[in-house]
């Protein structure tokens, strides 16, 4: 849709123009960056000299300019560019952000902010107060509609290949919010208990905490709430059940993928049946990771999350036949059958008795077959977690020495170092750059491995230096038993006559949908990927139920986006959004380890409550928004909207109106003020904030420590008629909006005393000396002199050396308890950024140059494009009016003089 | 006598941290800001910080003015919890 004007900004000037407009007859689009229009004025106390509430004067125009008929106005949206074109008229692009609160629903209730649990500073409030990432702007907010902060995926999230919301329930920990967090990770996988012992963490690699002193322990956390909720619910809660829809789904294989697929589809009314070949179900889980990592326990509850949902699994049968499943009248079928299968050496010896592969050997030891290494010498082979846990395990069963050989050396060892450290310290002697290239036996018994020696030689097709055997430099080693631990591989041989494999044995899939050659049959996890992460695992589990959910529901499988996340956010943006960070190291990982270790007892201690606030604490909040879902659940109006998109709109106009206000100057850049420094030390926009209705404290108190002040100093021409901060110009507003605040002070705070430090007073317009007489009656103290620098004293007070110019001018110090800086108005420069093609002319001093003030107002560089309000100057709030009405009429007139012309 | 003040969004973000010591500061009674933080170990302007965001979101409020001229804020029931 087309207008007839563009008006960029919703202060108080771009509101009165877009009105002016709309009254003429024309059709406005009004563009505001904030969630409310209003712009600062709304944020203000009350008005000089009047005394009028700001908010009863704003709030009208403001709801008028979203219901006026003729504008329309476009809330937390950006004009991107502005280019002029033929015939005068203007080409606009706009950036539409995303709310996540669906607006014509939402209520302002309010119940998303106020179950939040991120909080930053609140820039309503100038900074002095929190607010949450979901929130509504202020109170007197128009449309008083909920937007969510999000600036991103938190990368932990991100990363995530199941799409586990760690930042959400990061969050829910710090907060103390524990089950809300199981319940959140649970919305993902059964296996929370699982995931929060055995997961390698991809999220701890990607947190952008690591660049300061070290990720937070992500996975421990979610340990430490599985534990939490599972001590409190041995059994799951009784669940609901969803009607059943009628159709059935069979699931080979109760790993990770089967169990987190099954969990899904049950969820949606499916009777999924899972067949597990093995005598109990778990799949890798509870066959190849050993009990002292993950206790079989865990599993076990994990697996009742399942089963509670109705999920029947069958244990001890293995699919031999696709086909019969169909006969049986399953709708889909997802294979996730995992790899069983192991990969050999191809060295002689291989097939003695005492060479196992690490799979055999670790499933043997976690389904209770008795073993025993009591003085034998255990070789292991492989430099995977694999390898290093069939290691710990043959540690356990009393091995006198075991030994890992690995061809390259530790740097390129796949195993995590942590899991290499903690074997070092039960005994595991690593032998790195060396490999067997033979197994000796007696018998048929294995006696021993040849092994040489490696060095690293070029680089291999993936990057890694290639080990080179190192010619006449094999040597033997006695060994009672070798455990090969060199890959595993998907055991397909059963499905490959009737499903479509790959070259390795994995099954071929479609990698969006996980649909197979056969259309009901679908596959996923390791017999897929090959031997990977249990959290991919679960990822393809969970991916494999979204897309078998289509295909019985009918509906086409290409074209539905998946599990839609937004992109990672940039974390050196993240790290930027501070000047400082304080140091909070890292809780220490460790492990209960004995000298002998002789059980298969769980190795790493749980955080403790303390441990784990603590470290949740640490979050940076990368994303902002941490998609914990609270607000989801409790919003009644069910708002909240996840999916919400960034929309780019083009528009055609005839005219522009800027209108985008001014910036404070920034107090610290004075830093012999102490703003920022000093606690008590604040400025005049933060006083108002203090004085207006909706202020973020009970009253006017000291931020430092919540004193009512009672000897308050003001400073003006903080960062206006100063060369050192090169800006020479007066802000015109500063002197009154003091005298304002002295006025309003003494009303609030009856015993407090009021000085102001000033260079003169410019109290120019109609009402304004009078009203600055008016503050001096009431006992304001005026003192004519520059201030120097503030200093910080006893108990936050603050000492002000001043010039005292009306006595002798000598520098004289004063203290008071709490110091207001009047700052200036500086030039929004961000306004130039808009324009393509002709450029916006500035002025000396950088605000938008009026090129015929004088009998011209609000006439730009640019035919066409027109300026209204403090956009070309520091003006009061009536001048602010004035001058966007005058800028309407030149908007109007120069419309009506095109269309003539045309 | 300035001792260096933490960036403001890291106190900030601290205080849903906060608030179950605060509240539990707040067992036996209204308190004061420098109260509250000598009950906790923390600057009294980064407590301000998190009992204002607590009062905002209501789980605090404003009771008596001391002579020395601070209020004291007690825990209060917050709607609909």
């Amino acid at each position: 849709m087309d207008y007839d004007m563009l008006v960029v900004g919703s202060g108080i000037g771009g509101m009165e123009s877009a009105l002016k407009l709309g009254d003429m007859g024309y059709k406005v689009l009004m563009v505001e960056k904030e969630p409310s229009v209003g712009g600062k004025m709304i944020l203000l106390s009350k008005v000089f000299p009047t005394l009028d509430c700001a908010s009863c004067i704003s709030t009208p125009k403001m709801a008028a300019s979203i219901h006026h008929p003729n504008v329309t106005a476009m809330v937390y949206s950006e004009v991107e560019q502005i280019e002029k074109k033929a015939e005068g008229k203007f080409q606009i692009k706009i950036r539409k952000k995303p709310t996540f609160v669906n607006s014509s629903t939402c209520t302002g209730c309010r119940q998303c902010e106020m179950v939040c649990n991120v909080a930053v500073p609140d820039q309503y409030n100038s900074d002095m107060v929190s607010r949450r990432a979901a929130y509504i702007a202020f109170p007197q907010a128009v449309p008083k509609k909920a937007v969510i902060e999000k600036q991103g995926s938190s990368p932990c999230y991100h990363t995530c290949p199941a799409g586990i919301k760690a930042h959400g329930y990061i969050a829910l920990v710090r907060a103390g919010k524990y089950e809300e967090a199981y319940e959140l990770v649970q919305e993902t996988t059964p296996l929370v208990g699982s995931l929060g012992r055995a997961c390698y963490a991809p999220c701890e690699g990607e947190c952008s905490r690591y660049e300061i002193e070290g990720s937070l322990p992500i996975r421990k956390l979610k340990r430490f709430i599985a534990d939490k909720y599972y001590a409190g619910n041995a059994e799951p809660k009784a669940v609901v059940r969803v009607e059943p829809n009628g159709k059935k789904v069979a699931i080979a294989g109760s790993g990770p993928a089967g169990l987190t697929a099954a969990f899904h589809l049950a969820r949606q009314g499916y009777g999924v049946k899972i067949f597990e070949a093995e005598k109990q179900p778990g799949g890798m889980l509870r066959l190849a990771i050993p009990s002292f990592r993950l206790p079989r326990e865990v599993v076990e509850r994990d697996i009742k999350n399942v089963t509670v949902l109705g999920v029947e699994i069958e244990t001890g049968v293995r699919v031999e036949n696709i086909g019969d499943l169909q006969q049986q009248g399953f709708d889909a079928v997802f294979l996730a059958t995992g790899t069983q299968g192991t990969r050999k050496m191809n060295v002689d010896g291989e097939d003695l008795d005492g060479v196992v592969s690490s799979l055999e050997f670790l499933r043997n030891v976690n389904l209770g077959k008795e073993l025993s290494l009591k003085d034998k010498t255990v070789i292991v082979v492989g430099g995977g977690n694999v390898a290093i846990d069939s290691a710990r395990v043959a540690v356990r069963l009393g091995a006198k020495k075991v030994i890992v050989q690995y061809r390259r050396s530790r740097e390129e060892m796949p195993a995590h170092h942590w899991e290499i450290e903690g074997a070092e310290k039960e005994g595991v002697e690593f032998q790195y750059l060396t490999a067997p290239v033979k197994f000796n036996g007696k018998g048929g018994k294995l006696a021993g491995a040849v092994s040489i020696r490696m060095e690293l030689g070029g680089a291999d097709a993936g990057g890694r230096r290639k080990p080179v055997p190192v010619e006449g430099s094999d040597y033997v080693t006695k060994a009672d038993m070798v455990i090969i631990a060199v890959g595993l591989a998907p055991d397909t041989k059963n499905f490959g006559s009737t499903i479509k494999l790959n070259m390795n044995e994995t099954i071929s899939v479609d990698p969006e949908t996980l649909q197979t050659d056969i259309p009901y049959v679908f596959a996923g996890g390791d017999v897929v990927t090959g031997s990977s992460m249990i959290v991919n695992a679960v990822g393809q589990g969970r991916r494999a139920a979204f897309f078998i959910n289509r295909y019985l529901t009918g509906q086409d499988l290409k074209g539905e986006e998946y599990d839609y996340r937004l992109p990672a956010v940039d974390k050196q943006q993240v790290i930027d959004r501070q000047q400082q960070y304080s140091v909070l190291p890292p809780v220490e990982n460790k492990e209960v380890w004995h000298e002998k270790v002789s059980d298969f007892r769980e190795i790493e201690p749980p955080l403790t409550e303390e441990e784990a606030r603590y470290s949740a604490g640490r979050c940076l909040d990368c994303g902002v928004c941490s998609e914990c879902s609270q607000c989801i659940s409790e919003c009644p109006a069910n708002a909240i909207d996840m999916s919400m998109k960034e929309e780019k709109l083009e528009v055609e106009v005839n005219s522009v109106i800027v209108s985008t206000g001014f910036k404070l100057f920034p107090a610290d850049a004075k830093p012999q003020y102490g703003y920022g420094k000093h606690k008590n030390v604040i400025t005049g926009m933060q006083m108002d904030r203090l004085l207006a209705p909706t202020r973020p404290y009970n009253t006017v108190l000291r931020p430092g420590d919540g004193k009512v002040p009672d000897n308050i100093a003001y400073i003006l021409c903080t960062g206006s008629r100063d060369q050192t901060v090169n800006n020479q110009l007066c802000s015109r507003v500063c002197c009154m909006y003091s005298v304002k605040q002295n006025q309003l002070i003494m009303g609030a705070l009856p015993l407090a005393d009021v000085t102001v430090y000033y260079i003169d007073i410019r109290a120019f317009s109609k009402g304004y000396d009078e009203f600055y007489e008016q503050a001096r009656g009431m006992g304001a103290n005026f003192v004519k002199g520059r201030v120097a620098r503030v200093e910080e004293v006893e108990d936050g007070n603050l000492a002000l050396y001043y010039e005292d110019i009306d006595n002798g001018g000598k520098v004289t110090r004063a203290e008071h308890d709490l110091v207001v800086l009047s700052v200036g108005l500086l030039p929004n420069t961000e306004v130039f950024d808009f324009f393509a093609g002709e450029q916006l002319e500035a002025d000396e001093f950088q605000f938008v140059r009026e090129v015929d003030e004088d009998i011209n107002p609000g006439r730009t560089s640019i035919e066409g494009v027109f300026v209204a309000g403090t956009a070309s100057g520091a003006r009061d709030i009536p001048d602010s009016i004035l001058h966007a009405g005058s800028a309407a009429a030149q908007a109007a007139a120069y419309v009506e003089r095109t269309r003539m012309q045309q | 006598m300035s001792s260096e003040k933490r960036a403001v969004r890291e106190i900030v973000r601290e205080e849903m941290l906060m608030r179950d010591k605060i509240l539990a500061a707040l067992g036996d009674g209204p308190l004061t800001v420098p109260e509250i933080a000598d009950a906790l170990g923390y600057p009294a302007y980064e407590v301000m910080y998190w009992v204002m965001g607590m009062r905002k979101y209501g789980y605090v409020s404003e009771k008596e003015l001391t002579d020395e001229g601070y209020y004291k804020y007690g825990a209060v029931a917050r709607e609909g919890a």
